[in-house]
């Protein structure tokens, strides 16, 4: 350690103050020193006493303030304080840290904190006051700093939170509270790993020691857990907190929910893959349907020449049927893409019958009996690809739910209620049904009671083809056994508006309307 | 229950009742060949068109395959076909154009266009904005399914 003595000698640093003997010297000294304004003034507000600081507070020096009326610094709107100051001190009363304005001698306005008091002659009797005036226009400054901050902080959208270098949060702003479900009451002096899932608790070992390491780590695109126990996707920026010293004490975390936009994100992967698969079933379609009629009228032939009584004929009559089925589900499958665009005239009812063929092997292999019940009239302006997609999807769906058995109920029936009339579908099985829980997010895209089975996107899809259509999609499920299974309802209006039937459709329906009116005779 | 099945039922018995109609029909032809009605048949996979030629003979039309448009629009300006079944994409020119130039040649040729692809939807719609609608059926179908068509043409 450095030695000085001549600073730490009392002699050299108080030598001045010890050759002030008497009591109103040294007063008069200590008074000249302060840091603060200490001024007195008679019961009129005449200033009687102005020290150094008070010259350098306010500007005035002390020649030109004793004699004059305190109200010379104190700012027009609020010359009535004055008065009440003024009988407060009559009545003996001290007023203690009293924040207020007033006016320097170039006009500036500057924060003070008052503190005055009585003063009294040597017979008790009140004869003015001393008041002492602290500059806090610094404090105030900071103050309003800190409020303008935290005032960010808490408008933010995004959470921002501060913690240890052990990971214990030490603030929590709304939008955490919004974010995480989390309140701040619950969270200050919590681990952070609270947020963090089991399985990515390491993250943390290593956001801390990057932290003491003073090193910031940005959009870190992670998972974190709500309070519900839901995961969301976040993108973390993670800075080091620094004290006056510049050492580590801990960690600002600013942390954006990106879910929504991950959803896009992979909406976007899936409609790609969705129109690859389009490119993709053109394609195949001219591989696969050329061969197979050449093959159908291969077998045709060979039938028609082999003897009716002969045993190949009834192969080859067994052999063009299937070929007939495999045809059937190649127009259905590599069918859907080529119709996209076109609006039609249509009946339900036959649309129904070719989805449920789609689905024969399927239905049969389950052990699912089909009850239909069709009574419907036609409707126009349809896109039949993409009904066909929304029945498949519910279809499938219903066969799904009923793995070991059951009847699949597939109504339509004329709707009059709505607006301009339609007609309702209602599509039942016997499944095991959904947990009301599910039931709400039944819609949402990627959202599957499936697991690894669903793509989470057959509803979705179906939903957003009927709204197209004009038409509504509700669903209703029940788990209660012996009575539950899921219901799915489209009303679908007589007049659709799935219009769009630009170039590419009109010449495409055709061949549909085609094709159904050979496949319903 | 579904629709496929029926199907399948009802084709067992139109397969017997046109084996048999076939067969009176091939016995009336063979005493008047000139009665015939003959039908074109072009498509760039020569299978489709060889065989659909043959099996349309046997249902008592006079066939003719062809595997391009331009041979076909020759075979149709001598022979003056009463239909035409043709294919949409081919090479050199399309099904539908070779459709329209028929047209023009013979009003009274009755067309049916069948194609497996997609992607024909702007031929079909620029056929259309020139006046000219042409019946279309997908491939893959039941030949008698085609046969049925043309008689409805």
């Amino acid at each position: 350690m450095k030695h000085e003595p001549e600073e730490n000698s009392p002699a050299a640093s108080h030598g001045p103050a010890q050759s002030v003997t008497d009591p109103a010297s040294l007063l008069a000294a200590i008074v000249g020193s302060a840091e603060d304004a200490i001024i007195s003034k008679d019961l009129n507000g005449l200033v009687t006493s102005w020290n150094e600081a008070a010259n350098r507070i306010f500007g005035y020096t002390e020649r030109e303030m004793v004699g004059q009326s305190i109200l010379r610094l104190i700012p027009r709107e609020l010359h009535s304080e004055e008065a009440e100051i003024l009988r407060k001190i009559r009545a003996g009363e001290k007023i203690e840290s009293y924040e207020t304005t007033r006016i320097r001698k170039n006009g500036e306005a500057i924060a003070v904190s008052l503190t005055i008091s009585p003063l009294r002659d040597p017979s008790g009797r009140i004869v003015g006051a001393s008041k002492i005036a602290r500059d806090i226009s610094e404090r105030r400054r900071g103050d309003d700093a800190r409020t303008r901050l935290a005032a960010i902080v808490d408008s933010s959208d995004d959470a921002i939170l501060s913690k240890n270098l052990q990971g214990i949060i030490t603030s929590w702003n709304q939008a955490a509270t919004r974010i995480f479900g989390y309140t701040a009451e619950e969270m200050v002096g919590q681990s952070i790993l609270r947020l963090i899932p089991e399985e990515l608790q390491y993250e943390e070992e290593r956001i801390l020691s990057a932290i003491r390491a003073g090193e910031r780590i940005d959009h870190f695109e992670t998972v974190r857990i709500r309070k519900d126990g839901e995961r969301i996707e976040v993108s973390v920026t993670i800075s080091p907190l620094k004290d006056g010293r510049g050492r580590v004490i801990g960690a600002s975390k600013i942390a954006r929910d990106i879910s929504g936009r991950k959803q896009v994100e992979r909406l976007l992967v899936q409609s790609e893959k969705l129109a690859a698969t389009g490119r993709m079933a053109a394609s195949i379609a001219h591989e696969i349907n050329n061969p197979l009629e050449s093959l159908m009228n291969l077998v045709y032939l060979a039938r028609r020449s082999s003897s009716a009584n002969d045993k190949a004929y009834g192969y080859l009559l067994t052999a063009e049927k299937e070929i007939e089925r495999v045809s059937h589900i190649a127009r259905q499958t590599l069918g859907y893409y080529r119709e996209s665009r076109a609006a039609v005239d249509l009946h339900l009812s036959s649309l129904l019958e070719d989805v449920l063929s789609v689905y024969q092997s399927k239905l049969s292999a389950g052990g699912v009996a089909v009850d239909c019940r069709f009574e419907d009239s036609h409707i126009s302006g349809a896109n039949r690809g993409e009904l066909v997609q929304v029945f498949s999807n519910i279809i499938a769906n219903a066969i799904d739910a009923m793995p070991s058995g059951g009847t699949l109920h597939v109504h339509t029936y004329e709707v009059r209620s709505h607006e301009a009339g339609g007609i309702e579908t209602l599509i039942r099985d016997e499944g095991m049904g959904i947990a009301q829980e599910h039931l709400k997010r039944i819609f949402e895209p990627f959202f599957t009671t499936k697991g690894d089975l669903g793509t989470g996107i057959g509803l979705w899809v179906a939903k957003q083809l009927v709204e197209k259509h004009g038409g509504q999609i509700t669903i209703t499920s029940s788990t209660e056994r012996p009575k539950s299974g899921t219901s799915v309802s489209i009303f679908l209006p007589h007049v659709a508006f799935a219009s769009g039937g630009g170039p590419d459709g009109d010449g495409e329906v055709k061949i549909q309307t085609g094709e159904a009116r050979d496949a319903g005779k | 229950m579904l629709g496929s099945e029926l199907l399948n039922i009802r084709l067992v018995d139109e397969f017997i009742s046109q084996a048999a109609e076939a067969q009176a029909c091939r016995a009336k032809s063979n005493r008047s060949e000139k009665e015939r009605l003959k039908v074109l048949i072009v498509d760039d996979q020569r299978m489709i068109a060889d065989t659909l030629a043959e099996i349309l003979d046997q249902a008592g039309f006079r066939a003719i395959a062809a595997y391009d448009a331009w041979t076909a629009l020759e075979v149709a300006a001598k022979e003056r076909p009463e239909y035409l079944i043709t294919d949409v994409l081919m090479p050199a020119m399309n099904g539908v154009d070779l459709a329209i130039a028929v047209t023009k040649m013979s009003r009274t040729t009755k067309i049916l266009l069948f194609s497996g692809q997609t992607g024909i939807a702007k031929i079909l719609h620029k056929a259309r904005e020139e006046g000219y609608d042409f019946d279309l059926v997908a491939k893959p179908i039941h030949p008698e399914k085609v046969i049925e068509r043309l008689k409805r043409l």
